[in-house]
């Protein structure tokens, strides 16, 4: 089975500083891959390359067998490469099911002409994208917030909204940059098992994560970074033994 | 062409040209203050020239003694401005725009209260010397352009001493490169703020006042000065004062020699062309954009 | 539209029905007072519908002006460059050329829309300062080439003698006709960004002016589409200048100033940035108020840029914002 991302020696230098080292790590479809590291790691680095917010300084990223290096983020997004932000980007003017409905650009169609004179076709075309968005919205939990602004929404559920967002691009691979920051243990828990389920529904995820809990439950392979470079790559049971990882992190 | 006209128009240029460079300081010197773009910045060259003239001709005054006050009173008016109209934003972190716009209004403001106040009749002041211009290989200089050049240079140099060498200097340039910090550091930020207002305004009317015998000032000049001004800080690389003096003297010079080639009439048009070549190509400036 | 693994689980909470007799009152109210005030002139002509035709022209420019800068939060002080094209475009046509007015009009709009792709281009990668002097450069380069290409535009003497609005041998003479043949169009232009905003189009453009980096990573192409606004917004300045030039028939280049950028601007911020009706209402109050204080005439640069200082100050939201406050006091 072909991988669906792989990362072959990325690395990112910020003028003397290397913040992603020539790392190198797979994903396969159907699952869930974390990448954990203390803070400062480059772990959101990592991120912006691979979705391609950031020009890598050296290496390449492949995305289901295809060289997607140097191309734009809107083009990784239309490849189903879909991303989520650390520090999150909503768009506070919009109520949360608008927000969703944004997330639906690359899977739905229609232009200038299209909006100007409304035919059948996109009035349906957006009962429908209206009826998924409130859909999306209630699996991560925000059904009853979906006509508040994002301004309105906390922290924790700005993060769930993001993901929800996400999710409406139809992503291929979904990259999930610390979606579980400001959220209590029951919303924690609710996040690990839809995280599962997107999985097994065929979307391969990469998460970044500090909750150590979720990550053990919830990946596959786990790959650890410090000071930018991979230093344990493995299955939760191996990771939570490896001698360097102990290290990394308690020292 | 004859080398004399050319020369002429070199002179000229240079002369045009540190008036623009002392306009473009002013908006350096709010920018990094502030990260504030003042587009009120033409009306204080407009009120130097018309502030002066009023005192000299209605009020009287020995001619010193009337440049001395419209510049107290046009730092004055910066400083209001300041405390009016741009500080309620600044503290709302309202978007760039919206302070342009509203600096903006300001100047429209000053400009009509100023048409009200006074009339709509173009004003001029004496030259500071009333010398005959000097030959210099054909090239007739006239004393005021010299009068704005060594002015100009003197003022460059005073600020740099300010900068460098004195504590308010050196806090407004910690301001300018982190905020933040300077006001952990216990620096009085918005004091800060109104002090680069009092600053550009006067520099501002200063510009205006020695420019005003070789030309004239009229309540609406200074949306023209304020755009040449900003021409002259985006040539020098935003937000550095020195490069802003030397992107001042560039477009002076390009505009008297365009003048020269394509007739007064396309001045405006040649600027503003200046402006956005830079901006599409190299909007960073000749030295570079500060930080 | 493919499948999306997650919504295989069709779960049943629907958002609570919207509206209640104080929201719907509160979203009429400023289509209210917009017909109220064109009626008011259609019955009472003559000078009054002069003053509401001339709103009525703005309205169609400054709702140009929202698409760029209310509906992608962008910026252009240079708007009125379009409607300069627009302006110019239809009256040289149809005095030098005699071409009819549908034909000059729609020349003037293919110019304004190629001017602004050309320009659009390099400008709209800029941001902050940068972009807001580079269009107020282009704004006022057009300015100039009015006022100084007088083999064409007839310089500050500007172009008289253009003919009136007017179809397939109507001709829109009187004021009440001019009135309803410009509402017409205001109500066109209002549906159009109306349903543009409610669209796929109108969501990338929310989108963009959200956060650019996170429309990106939703696959929303950035840049083109802030050059569609851009061109939309451009077209919308392009056609109001036609019609001032063929309601008022005459046109210099001082309509065309920085006084129109201002006056645009505080129409756009009175009626509340970023709404549908905002540039309507905002449109009417500005032009209609100072009329109503007719004694004021040689303040009214003063009274508008005070009044947008004002705005930007306490009222960044407009009477739109106004509207909303009551509209949103229904519910807890
Ligand atoms: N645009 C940038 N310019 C310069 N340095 C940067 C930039 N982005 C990140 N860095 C630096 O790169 C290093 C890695 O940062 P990164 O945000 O990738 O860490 P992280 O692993 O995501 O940390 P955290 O767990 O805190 O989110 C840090 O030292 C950071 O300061
Ligand atoms: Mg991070």
């Amino acid at each position: 089975m072909t991988a669906c991302l792989k990362v072959e020696g990325a690395t990112k230098t910020f003028g003397g500083l290397t913040a992603v080292n020539a790392v190198s790590f797979e994903v396969k479809p159907r699952s869930v891959t974390a990448i954990i590291g203390p803070n400062g790691a480059g772990k959101t680095t990592l991120f912006n390359l691979i979705s391609g917010a950031l020009p890598l300084s050296d290496g390449r990223v492949l995305f289901e067998g295809v060289d997607v290096t140097a191309e734009e983020p809107e083009a990784k997004a239309a490849r189903g490469l879909i991303r989520t932000f650390q520090l999150v980007k909503l768009f506070p003017e919009l109520s949360a099911v608008e927000n969703v409905k944004v997330g639906f650009h690359l899977r739905s169609r229609g232009g200038l002409l299209s909006a100007l004179l409304r035919p059948r076709w996109v009035r349906q075309m957006e009962a429908e994208i209206d009826g998924r968005a409130r859909e999306l919205l209630d699996l991560v939990g925000l059904g009853t917030a979906a006509d508040r602004p994002a301004s309105a929404l906390s922290y924790g559920q700005g993060r769930l909204l993001e993901v929800a967002r996400a999710l409406a691009a139809g992503p291929k691979l979904l990259l999930l940059d610390e979606p579980a920051a400001g959220l209590n243990a029951d919303e924690s828990a609710r996040l690990a098992s839809l995280i599962r389920r997107i999985a097994e529904d065929g979307t391969a995820v990469l998460l970044i994560e500090h909750d150590m809990h979720l990550v053990m439950n919830t990946a596959d392979d786990i790959v650890v970074v410090d000071f930018g470079k991979k230093i344990a790559q493995g299955a939760p049971d191996r990771i939570r033994e490896d001698p360097a990882v102990i290290a990394a992190y308690l020292g | 062409m004859d080398s004399a006209l050319i020369g002429q128009s070199l002179v000229s240029g240079l002369g045009i040209g540190c008036v623009y460079g002392l306009i473009g300081i002013g908006f350096c010197v709010i920018y990094n203050a502030s990260g504030i773009v003042n587009f009120a910045q033409g009306a204080f060259v407009m009120l130097g020239g018309m502030i002066t003239h009023v005192l000299l001709v209605r009020g009287q005054l020995p001619y010193i003694a009337a440049i001395v006050l419209s510049v107290l009173v046009v730092a004055l008016l910066g400083v209001v401005i300041e405390r009016l109209v741009v500080r309620p934003l600044w503290k709302r972190n309202a978007p760039m725009f919206v302070m342009i716009l509203a600096t903006l209004a300001a100047q429209i403001v000053i400009e009509r209260l100023t048409f009200l106040a006074v009339d709509d009749q173009p004003k001029t002041l004496p030259v500071f010397t009333d010398l005959p211009p000097i030959m210099v290989g054909g090239v007739a200089v006239n004393i005021q352009s010299l009068w704005i050049v060594a002015g100009s240079l003197a003022i460059v140099g005073l600020l740099a001493l300010f900068f460098k060498g004195t504590r308010t200097g050196k806090a407004m340039r910690a301001c300018a490169i982190n905020r933040e910090a300077a006001a952990l550091q216990g620096i009085p930020v918005h004091g800060m703020l109104a002090l680069a207002f009092g600053l550009s305004a006067g520099l501002g009317a200063i510009a205006g006042i020695m420019l005003t015998p070789t030309q004239y000032t009229a309540f609406n000049v200074g949306v023209p000065f304020a755009i040449s001004g900003f021409i002259a800080a985006i040539i020098g690389g935003f937000g550095r004062p020195f490069g802003a003096f030397l992107g001042g003297l560039t477009l002076g010079v390009v505009q008297s020699v365009a003048i020269l080639a394509f007739g007064a009439g396309l001045k405006t048009v040649v600027a503003l062309s200046v402006l956005l070549l830079f901006l599409f190509v190299r909007p960073s400036g000749i030295l570079g954009a500060a930080k | 539209m493919t499948s999306s693994p997650s919504t295989t689980l069709r779960e049943a909470a629907r958002a609570p029905a919207r509206g209640s007799l104080r929201g719907h009152a509160a979203r009429a109210a400023p289509w209210l007072i917009a017909a109220c005030v064109v009626g008011y002139a259609l019955v009472v002509g003559g000078y009054a519908a002069t003053v509401v035709a001339f709103a009525l022209i703005y309205a169609i420019f400054v709702s140009g002006l929202n698409i760029f800068m209310g509906l992608t939060a962008q910026v252009s002080f240079g708007q009125s460059a379009f409607a300069a094209i627009g302006g110019y475009a239809s009256a040289v046509l149809t005095t030098e050329y005699e071409w009819g007015l549908l034909p000059a009009m729609g020349a003037g709009l293919a110019g304004a829309l190629a001017f602004a792709f050309v320009v659009g281009y390099p400008t709209l990668r800029l941001k902050g300062h940068y972009l807001s002097m580079a269009t107020l450069a282009i704004g006022l380069i057009t300015y100039e080439i009015a006022v100084q290409w007088d083999s064409v535009t007839q310089g500050y003497l500007g172009i008289s003698g253009i003919p009136p609005l007017g179809i397939a041998g109507y001709e829109a003479t009187t004021d009440r006709q001019i009135l309803i043949v410009l509402s017409v169009c205001v109500i066109a232009t209002v549906l159009a960004v109306a349903r543009i905003r409610r669209s796929r189009v109108g969501r990338a453009f929310a989108g963009l002016a959200g956060s650019e980096e996170a429309a990106r990573a939703l696959g929303i192409n950035v840049a083109r589409y802030k050059l569609l606004s851009f061109l939309l917004s451009a077209g919308f300045g392009s056609l109001a200048g036609s019609l001032f030039v063929h309601v008022v028939g005459y046109v210099s280049p001082e309509v065309f100033s920085l006084h129109m950028i201002i006056l645009s601007f505080t129409m756009l911020y009175v009626g509340g940035i970023g709404t549908i009706a905002g540039p309507v209402v905002g449109a009417l109050v500005v032009s209609v108020l100072p009329e109503t204080f007719r004694a004021f005439r040689d303040y009214q640069d003063l009274a508008y840029g005070t009044a947008l200082i004002l705005l930007l100050i306490f009222a960044p939201r407009g009477l739109a914002g106004l509207f909303t406050a009551i509209e949103e006091k229904r519910s807890p």
